[in-house]
C-alpha cells in the first residue's frame, strides 16, 4: 500500500450508529483512523474479528500493547457523534 | 416485697423500685427490678474488614502484563501481551483475588482484567474454575455492597464465558451461595418511588436473583436442586 493511498481526502462525523461506525469507534479508541491505517501501520492482512457479530476483537496499538473489545456493541449513543468517518 | 409493674416505674410513683438493665441468662436477670435486654445483633449484614490482597501486591510489583493508561476514557486495559498467550492458571485466580478491592486503581484493573480474560478465554477458563472458588468466596464474605455487586456481575459473566463452566460450578454452590441466601432479600421497598440503583444495576436483591437464574440456566439438570438446597426461597425459572 502506497503512502498516498493512506492519506484521507475528507472527514465527516458519524450521525447514527451502525456496524461500520462501531468498528471505526474501535479503531479510533486504539489510536488509528480506520482499518486502512491500521493495516498500513501494522502490516497485517486481517484484523481479528468476532465471528458472531463481525466487530473488531483485538487491536495492537502503536505502543505495541493490545486492546480487547467485547462481542457486543461498545460504542455508546453519546460517543457516536465523536466517531470520524474518513473518505479516500 | 415489692411487686412492681413496669407501668409503676414509668410513672415514677415508687422511688425504691429503680429498674436496671441486664444481660439475659445472668443472676441479675432473675431479679425483679431488672429489665432484660434483647440479644445483640448477630451482624450477618455487617461488613468484614478486607485483608490485603495478593492482587495488590502483584500489581504494585508490576507483575501484571498490563500498562497503566491515563489518557483514554478509562474503561480499557492495555495488555502488554496477548490474552490468548497468558497462563490462565496463574493470572485468572489473581485477578479474581482483586475483586475484594474497593479502591482505585486496584478495583478497576481487577474488574476489567477479569472481564477481558473471561471474554477472550474460551476453553482455557474451565480447568481454572476450582482455583477461582476461594477468591469468589472471600470477595462475597467481605459483605461490602460494592464488592458483592461486582462479584455477582462477574459470576454472571463467568457462567456464560465458555461451555460447561456453569456445570462445573455446581459442586461449589456450598461455598458461594450462603452469602446469596443472606442478601437475597436486600431489596428496597420504595413504594412507587424510583429506585435509581435499578438502572445502574446495583440492587443486590435483584442481582442475586439474576445470578441464581443464570446459574440454573447454565448449570445443567442438577443446578436447581442444588441451588434450592442452599437458598430455600429460590424458585425455578425453568420448571414452572
Amino acid at each position: 500500500m502506497s503512502a498516498s493511498e493512506a492519506k484521507p481526502k475528507s472527514m465527516t462525523r458519524a450521525k447514527q450508529w451502525s456496524d461500520e461506525i462501531e468498528n471505526l469507534y474501535r479503531f479510533q479508541t486504539a489510536g488509528y483512523r480506520d482499518e486502512v491505517e491500521y493495516r498500513h501501520v501494522k502490516q497485517v492482512e486481517m484484523v481479528d474479528r468476532w465471528p458472531e457479530t463481525g466487530f473488531v476483537k483485538k487491536l495492537q496499538r502503536k505502543d505495541n500493547t493490545f486492546y480487547y473489545y467485547n462481542k457486543q456493541r461498545e460504542c455508546e449513543e453519546k460517543e457516536v457523534h465523536k466517531v470520524k468517518v474518513y473518505a479516500y | 416485697m415489692v411487686y412492681e409493674t413496669s407501668k409503676g416505674t414509668e410513672a415514677g410513683s415508687n422511688s425504691k423500685g429503680k429498674k436496671s438493665d441486664s444481660e439475659g441468662f445472668t443472676v441479675k436477670a432473675m431479679m425483679k427490678n431488672s429489665i432484660v435486654r434483647g440479644p445483640p445483633a448477630a451482624g450477618a449484614f455487617k461488613e468484614r474488614p478486607a485483608k490485603p490482597t495478593a492482587f495488590r501486591k502483584f500489581y504494585e510489583r508490576g507483575d501484571f502484563p498490563i500498562a497503566l493508561e491515563h489518557d483514554t476514557k478509562g474503561n480499557k486495559i492495555a495488555w502488554k501481551v496477548e490474552i490468548e498467550k497468558l497462563d490462565y492458571h496463574h493470572y485468572l485466580p489473581l485477578f479474581f483475588d482483586g475483586l475484594c478491592e474497593t479502591t482505585h486503581p486496584y478495583e478497576f484493573f481487577a474488574r476489567q482484567g477479569v472481564h477481558d480474560m473471561l471474554e477472550h478465554g474460551g476453553p482455557k477458563i474451565l480447568p481454572v474454575i476450582p482455583q477461582l472458588i476461594i477468591p469468589i468466596k472471600n470477595a462475597l464474605n467481605i459483605r461490602n455492597r460494592q464488592v458483592i455487586c461486582t462479584t455477582l456481575k462477574v459470576l454472571q459473566h463467568l457462567v456464560v464465558s465458555a461451555d460447561m463452566v456453569g456445570e462445573a460450578l455446581v459442586p461449589y454452590y456450598r461455598q458461594i451461595l450462603p452469602i446469596f441466601n443472606i442478601f437475597k432479600n436486600v431489596n428496597i421497598n420504595s413504594g412507587d418511588g424510583i429506585d435509581y440503583s435499578q438502572q445502574k444495576r446495583e440492587n443486590i436483591g435483584d442481582l442475586i436473583q439474576e445470578t441464581l437464574e443464570a446459574f440454573e440456566r447454565h448449570g445443567g439438570e442438577d443446578a436447581f436442586i442444588n441451588i434450592k438446597y442452599m437458598v430455600p426461597t429460590y424458585e425455578s425459572c425453568l420448571l414452572n
